[in-house]
């Protein structure tokens, strides 16, 4: 059975823990605590170490997912996962653009600790104010459409749309390895 | 009534200047943010806070997943010497760093007097 490590980041409240839970076959593993910091205007629970979720991925691949803390406060934790993750997906509240500065920042920290392949995830692009992909992009720093990793839609809530973006960075990851051996 | 964090780091400053072998202390809410703290130099209290709120919640989840139950402290032994983490009823958490050459009984004991006053604080 091959393990293959997902690790899912991003701003507090981009849903990180909602996506583990939503597509998780396993009882999340959860760490969260009560919050008392500025998450508390988004939220009342918030990550303290990692969530832990499993999802099989044909007969012989198991995907092993890890949340992250939101909070850069626990970036020792955001380090601890990096370094064994296969690849990643940043998600990004789509009508919160004060924390896009914030994702930039997680997606730096992880660009400059591990090389793998990730993906971008757009949250609540359904809520009033939801930026279009393309300007988030924009926004993180791809000023060039074609040059910048995939940028999916994902409900965090829906097992669908979360198991279709999961897919989508499964995809990524093989035809990265793929193009690298050829 | 509001916390009073000189209370709170009065009594961490004179739990860790009076008992030997004890380098620093810290009290941290369960979301690892910090309410009082008296650390050795060049130790960041928010970094502190947040490795003890991990650290501590983990040992809960193992305490209840591996059926070990409720978890009393955590002790992180190297070989310069203890972290250990007590839970400080539910808003807290309380962090103490000794030297190696602390002795365990007297630690714990300290600990126990400590978080009794603290607790009192935090009430």
């Amino acid at each position: 059975m091959e393990i293959m490590r997902l690790v899912v980041t991003g701003p507090v409240g981009a849903g990180k823990s909602t996506f583990i839970r939503s597509v998780s076959e396993i009882e999340v593993v959860d760490t969260d605590r009560r919050a008392t910091d500025e998450a508390l205007l988004i939220k009342k629970r918030t990550t303290v170490a990692f969530d832990f979720g499993r999802l099989q991925f044909g007969p012989d691949m198991a995907l092993h997912l890890y949340g992250t803390p939101g909070q850069s406060r626990f970036d020792f934790m955001w380090d601890i996962l990096i370094q064994k993750a296969h690849a990643y997906i940043l998600l990004v509240a789509a009508h919160r653009p004060h924390e896009f500065r914030e994702a930039r920042r997680i997606m730096m920290f992880m660009k400059q600790r591990s090389p793998v392949p990730m993906i971008i995830g757009l949250t609540h692009t359904d809520c009033p104010g939801a930026w279009d992909a393309a300007n988030i992009a924009l926004a993180l720093g791809y000023p060039n459409p074609s040059r910048r990793p995939p940028v999916v839609t994902v409900n965090a809530n829906e097992t669908a749309s979360v198991a279709q973006a999961v897919i989508a960075l499964v995809q990524h990851t093989w035809s990265g390895s793929l193009a690298a051996t050829s | 009534m509001a916390i009073s964090t000189e209370k709170l780091t009065h009594i961490l400053q004179s739990f860790v200047t009076s008992t030997t072998d004890i380098q620093g202390a810290a009290v941290v809410t369960p979301d690892g943010l910090p309410l009082a703290a008296s650390l050795p130099g060049g130790m960041d209290e928010e970094r502190v806070s947040a490795m003890s709120a991990a650290m501590l919640s983990l040992g809960d989840r193992i305490g209840s997943e591996l059926a070990r139950g409720g978890i009393d402290r955590i002790y992180v032994e190297g070989d310069k010497g203890y972290g250990i983490l007590t839970s400080c009823g539910e808003d807290a958490v309380f962090l103490v760093l000794a030297d190696k050459a602390a002795k365990q009984g007297l630690l714990l004991l300290e600990i126990k007097r400590t978080l009794s006053d603290l607790k009192a604080v935090l009430m």
